[in-house]
């Protein structure tokens, strides 16, 4: 499925149709020229040194053959591109021609110093060269196109002389003897092409059956712009069109079926032949025509292809019954997915064309705009994906927050690093502080909110602006003569670039326009700079005050959006179940501190009162009451309980910094490093835990209660059981170094704490390891790259949610674009894919995330059944299925993440039985499960 | 191959008074990373008698540009009108949208401007010295020209040559001679009947 292209910038591309995207048309064409298909280049296959003159694809697609006028030829794996496989060096001229033999041996060559050359594919080494023919040629053609025969008897090469006349040469595979030749062309011969198709006789009605031998077809084009059409069974041409073209025919391509015959020539057009089966007579099938191959050459080298594969003896009942009942599946979901297709379409396009407004809206806001050191603009483009589908990634290479559902919760990260500055209220250049997001001299006009600026611009002009009848008249627009050249001449001077070495005459008059367009330049230059200054100081402290406002107001309203996540299992704690005033309060001090070398996490002021929800369903609230003044002066602090209606209350002796509930637990951190737990019933469980010092963030899952203190020290316990999960574990090694900021924190229902940081990282601990492990980089361009779209079982299968998918945050579309994104090679997109899925399942296994594990080890057997790894599916399938004979020494854990791993073995099962090649692995597993069973 | 090519150019905020800066959102498609930034440039025709009077409104880098589909707005201000020849300021004239890789220019997108009153009184009796506060500028941007140049997108090894291939192009100093490559040469023709553009194919 893939089409090759050679061009005169040395380099040979590979495309793929891209089936997803609509026709579309080329910007600035008329509209009603829309390219029907569109083909996405996939590899871009660099070699050669000069001009790609021609490329041909091997039988069976193993191969791909190109030469050039380096005077090589080079043979591309085309399994593995970019991977070249030989270079055939041995032309002395630029080499304009190539063929594969149909059966994959030879492949040959045809080159400009008057010899053709034959290779074998065994060994990639010269089997002969061949110049008699060609010894009499004179002058060039552009092309030399020689072709094999499908039969592969006779190799028919381009440009020839006999006795002065041109000709194209016959070469008999048998001895490479040159003894016939097809003649009549008055000039040079260019391209010769042979049908693929083998023809036999059409049989009249009544005549006798007599065998008649099969002959094959072949159009030959001239530099005398005719074409003329041969059958090997006839001695004369079957047709000769001349004067076809205005100049030379340059390439030939026959139809697949046979009948059709496409020919291009220099003058720029294309011409289309329509055969009947009258005049070519009856097409061979393609099983006759192996076997023809087969008679002859033995068995083909053709390498086992998938659709040969699809022929192996099924060696096990099982796997037959897997086959037929994957292909009913498969059948059955066609059909339901049919009946899904019509809401379910319209429901994304709604989703995705929101999005892309979103985008396009915010655009010249968000777009990050800088100054280069000699002080020009550089705008870093938005990255997008495919516009035409409405299918859009989160942007990869900037992160520019953009409103999708998981990426709810990350917001908060992103907004910190903007407030730093302005609230610090440090005395910051207002140029430098801040790449400014958009042009400077716009903010003076800007006084409304950022939100609705937009639309007040829009509706600023549009009482300036008459209704556009009269404005678009372009009736009333003349276009002069001048401007046509100025649409299409190049720009004479382009100042910044290098200076030219003139050798032409006009050189020079050339150089100096380019110094008076040098000498205008900086005045512009100047005077808009000029222009932003003046602004600028105006209105400095208004916008800044304002800007500061909207910050605020934009940070809370994303956080207000990142709260409706209700996930009864965990609760992603994004610093924002408390008051804002606290919460601004916080960020703050975060943002503030935590460069210092000394880790500094920030600490909840006390306050008067406060209430926190702890969860809407059941609805649960924790209210505190500081300093309630009971009997005798003495100051009490009152925690109150509601849970769906039911309250309870309790009093503490000292004031109430923080608190955070479970539907186990309720805890509350209080000065003098106080830390009490109550059940949910308000019964203390514990007495005060003394933390190693004061409290910055606590949080509860479960029964389990995670204290964050300000020294950066981290402490998990399991109070039901009375253990420790995480002692006194210090932040340092993940936030040391860099001025990075915890941006969420999350508390796994299994107690394992995880870390958001404002770099993009996420880090869990792992108590059984004691370790920090990394689960999750923003960065990571392994995300990137990976494509795994065919492991996945149906569209919204990545929808997985939990701690894994929290921490992550990705849009459901990742993985699936790389593809489209980037022209990676097959081997590298495997390898990245690779890597990504295992870091995957191994992120979930370390959270404990068994419905995650389950996903992504799932996705990951699914891949590599899919490309074909053994190994490493081997291992698995032996770890998953353990020892099936009990011994005593065995260290084999019968579950995982609480999961049965022979169940989860049986559930692969399927999925590795989808591929034929792996049935010994299958037969294998399945048997020892029924051993198993048995037992 | 282009590594670079033009997905579509929005005029945005189209029609708009004279001295409102211009807005285009563009949208590109790279086949393969760029080692260097896209020079993007704006640039006002002012007078079609005689390029002296071109002013080029701003130029931004772009970048870093990995492969992949990219959009940016670019904007610049409004040309300087002092700058304009007064006899040209109502009426047609071309705003160019160019972008170049290494110095060498590859697409150059034309739109027809027109700067008209709005009043239609002034537009019966324009006042002898133009009022650029009252001109209205409606840039044509359903019909966006685009030439398309073959450029070296490889690093410098014969990036000389290259430029020397098209030093034809780039020598021919007036306005009005005939355009480099063929077919471009398209004659003064009413917007309305303009042919398809002849340039995608190049």
């Amino acid at each position: 499925m893939y089409l090759a292209s050679g061009g005169d910038d040395k380099l040979i591309m590979v495309w793929k149709r891209a089936t997803y995207i609509g026709p579309s048309t080329v910007f600035g064409s008329s509209g009603k020229l829309a390219n029907v298909e569109q083909w996405r280049c996939v590899s871009i296959l660099r070699s050669h040194s000069g001009d790609v003159m021609d490329v041909a694809w091997s039988p069976h697609d193993a191969w791909l053959a190109s030469c050039s006028v380096d005077n090589t030829v080079v043979i591309w794996n085309a399994m593995k591109f970019p991977e070249i496989l030989a270079t055939l060096r041995g032309h002395s001229g630029l080499v304009k021609g190539l063929t594969w033999d149909p059966v994959g041996k030879y492949i040959a060559s045809q080159a400009d110093d008057r010899s053709l050359k034959v290779w074998r594919t065994l060994d990639w080494q010269l089997e002969t060269s061949i110049t008699k023919p060609f010894d009499e040629c004179g002058g060039t053609t552009h092309v030399l196109r020689l072709s094999w025969s499908p039969d592969g008897h006779y190799l028919v090469s381009a440009h020839a002389m006999n006795n002065s006349g041109p000709t194209a040469q016959i070469i008999e595979r048998e001895g490479w003897k040159t003894n016939m030749d097809f003649v009549g062309h008055r000039k040079a011969v260019t391209v010769v092409k042979f049908n693929p198709k083998i023809f036999k006789k059409k049989q009249k009605n009544g005549s006798s059956a007599k065998p008649s031998c099969p002959y094959c077809c072949c159009a030959v084009g001239s530099k005398d712009r005719s074409l003329s059409v041969w059958l090997t069974c006839l001695k004369r041409p079957l047709v000769v069109i001349h004067e076809l073209f205005d100049k030379s025919i340059m390439d030939i391509s026959w139809t697949l079926n046979g009948l059709g015959i496409l020919v291009c020539s220099m003058d720029g057009s294309v011409a289309f032949l329509d055969f009947s089966q009258d005049e070519l007579g009856d097409p061979l099938s393609e099983e006759e025509k192996s076997r023809i191959h087969q008679s002859t050459y033995g068995k083909s080298l053709a390498i086992m292809t998938e659709t040969q594969l699809s022929t192996a003896v099924i060696e096990n009942p099982e796997m037959l019954k897997y086959q037929r009942r994957q292909q009913q599946q498969q059948l059955d979901q066609k059909g339901s997915a049919a009946r899904e297709t019509g809401s379910a379409t319209s429901v994304t396009g709604v989703v995705n064309g929101e999005s892309l407004e979103d985008i396009r809206k915010n655009l010249l806001k968000k777009q990050v705009e800088t100054r280069t050191a000699d002080g020009r603009r550089r705008i870093t483009p938005l990255c997008i994906a495919q516009l035409d589908t409405g299918d859009f990634s989160t942007a990869f290479f900037n992160s520019i927050p953009l409103s999708g559902s998981l990426a709810g919760t990350m917001l908060t990260s992103h907004s910190s690093p903007q407030l730093l500055p302005l609230d610090s209220s440090t005395p910051v250049p207002f140029g430098t502080s801040k790449p400014s997001t958009e042009p400077v001299a716009a903010t003076g006009t800007r006084p409304a909110g950022d939100s609705v600026s937009k639309d007040s611009v829009n509706a600023a002009s549009a009482p300036a602006a008459p209704s556009p009848s009269i404005l678009t008249t372009p009736s009333k627009i003349e276009p002069m003569k001048a401007f046509d050249s100025r649409f299409t001449e190049r720009s004479k001077a382009t100042p910044g670039a290098p200076a030219l070495v003139g050798l032409t005459p006009t050189a020079m008059e050339r150089l100096k326009e380019q110094s008076l367009v040098k000498e205008l330049r900086p005045r512009d230059v100047l005077e808009s700079s000029s222009d932003s200054d003046e602004k600028v100081p105006v209105t400095k402290p208004s916008s800044l005050s304002k800007r500061k406002l909207e910050l605020e107001v934009e940070t809370v309203e994303k956080k207000k959006k990142g709260r409706p996540r209700k996930d009864s299992r965990l609760m992603p704690m994004s610093l924002s179940v408390q008051s804002p005033a606290a919460l601004t309060a916080e960020k703050d001090a975060v943002c503030l501190s935590v460069p210092a070398a000394a880790l500094k996490l920030p600490m909840p002021g006390p306050q008067r009162a406060f209430t926190l929800q702890v969860s809407s369903d059941p609805s649960m609230y924790i209210e505190v009451e500081n300093e309630v003044t009971a009997v005798g002066g003495i100051k009490l602090s009152r925690l109150k309980c509601s849970r769906e209606g039911k309250e309870w209350e309790t009093v503490l002796t000292s004031r109430i910094l923080t608190a955070a509930g479970s539907c186990d637990v309720v805890c509350v951190a209080c000065e003098k490093r106080m830390l009490s737990v109550f059940s949910t019933c308000g019964r203390r469980l514990l007495p005060p835990i003394l933390l190693p010092s004061p409290i910055s963030t606590l949080h509860c899952t479960g029964s389990y209660v995670m204290a964050l203190t300000a020294t950066a020290t981290l402490s998990v316990w399991d109070v039901h059981r009375q253990i420790v999960v995480v002692k006194e574990e210090s932040l340092h090694s993940i936030l040391a170094g860099s001025d990075m900021t915890v941006s969420q924190i999350l508390l796994t229902q299994h107690g394992i704490p995880v870390m958001n940081l404002s770099d993009g990282k996420a880090y869990c601990f792992n108590p059984s390891l004691s370790a920090w492990n990394l689960v999750s980089d923003k960065q990571d361009s392994l995300a990137q790259c990976a494509d795994f779209r065919s492991s996945l079982p149906s569209q919204d299968a990545m929808l997985c949610s939990g701690p894994l998918a929290i921490v992550q945050g990705r849009a459901s579309t990742s993985g699936r674009q790389a593809a489209r994104l980037f022209s990676v090679p097959h081997m590298v997109q495997q390898e990245t894919t690779l890597a990504y899925l295992e870091s995957q399942v191994a992120a979930a296994l370390t959270l404990r995330s068994s419905h995650e594990y389950r996903h992504w080890l799932l996705l990951y057997v699914r891949y590599l059944v899919n490309e074909g790894f053994e190994y490493r599916l081997r291992e698995i399938c032996k770890d998953l299925l353990g020892p099936v004979h009990s011994s005593t020494g065995s260290q084999w854990e019968s579950t995982v993440v609480g999961l049965r791993k022979r169940d989860l073995l049986k559930e692969l099962l399927p999925v590795i039985g989808q591929n034929l090649r792996f049935q010994r692995l299958f037969t294998e597993c399945q048997e020892q499960l029924d051993i198993l069973r048995d037992k | 191959m282009a590594k670079v090519s033009v997905l579509n150019v929005a005029v945005l905020e189209n029609p708009s008074p004279f001295h409102s800066p211009f807005r285009f959102e563009i949208s590109f498609e790279c086949s393969e990373a760029l080692a260097d930034d896209l020079e993007w440039k704006i640039i006002y025709v002012g007078s079609a008698e005689s390029e002296e009077f071109d002013q080029i409104l701003d130029s931004v880098l772009v970048g870093p540009v990995p492969a992949g589909r990219h959009m940016f707005v670019f904007q610049a201000d409004a040309p300087n009108p002092s700058l304009i020849p007064e006899t040209d300021a109502v009426g047609v004239t071309v705003v160019l949208i160019t972008c170049t890789y290494h110095g060498q220019e590859f697409i150059r997108v034309g739109y027809y401007v027109n700067n008209e009153y709005p009043n239609p009184e002034l537009r019966e009796n324009p006042p002898p010295k133009p009022d650029f506060s009252q001109l209205q500028r409606n840039i044509l941007a359903s019909n966006p020209r685009v030439t398309r140049f073959h450029i070296n997108w490889d690093n410098n090894t014969d990036r000389l040559e290259a430029i020397e291939n098209h030093d034809p192009a780039l020598g021919c100093s007036f306005p009005l001679s005939c355009t480099p490559i063929k077919g471009l040469g398209l004659p003064g023709c009413i917007p309305g009947l303009l042919p398809e553009n002849s340039m995608d194919c190049i």
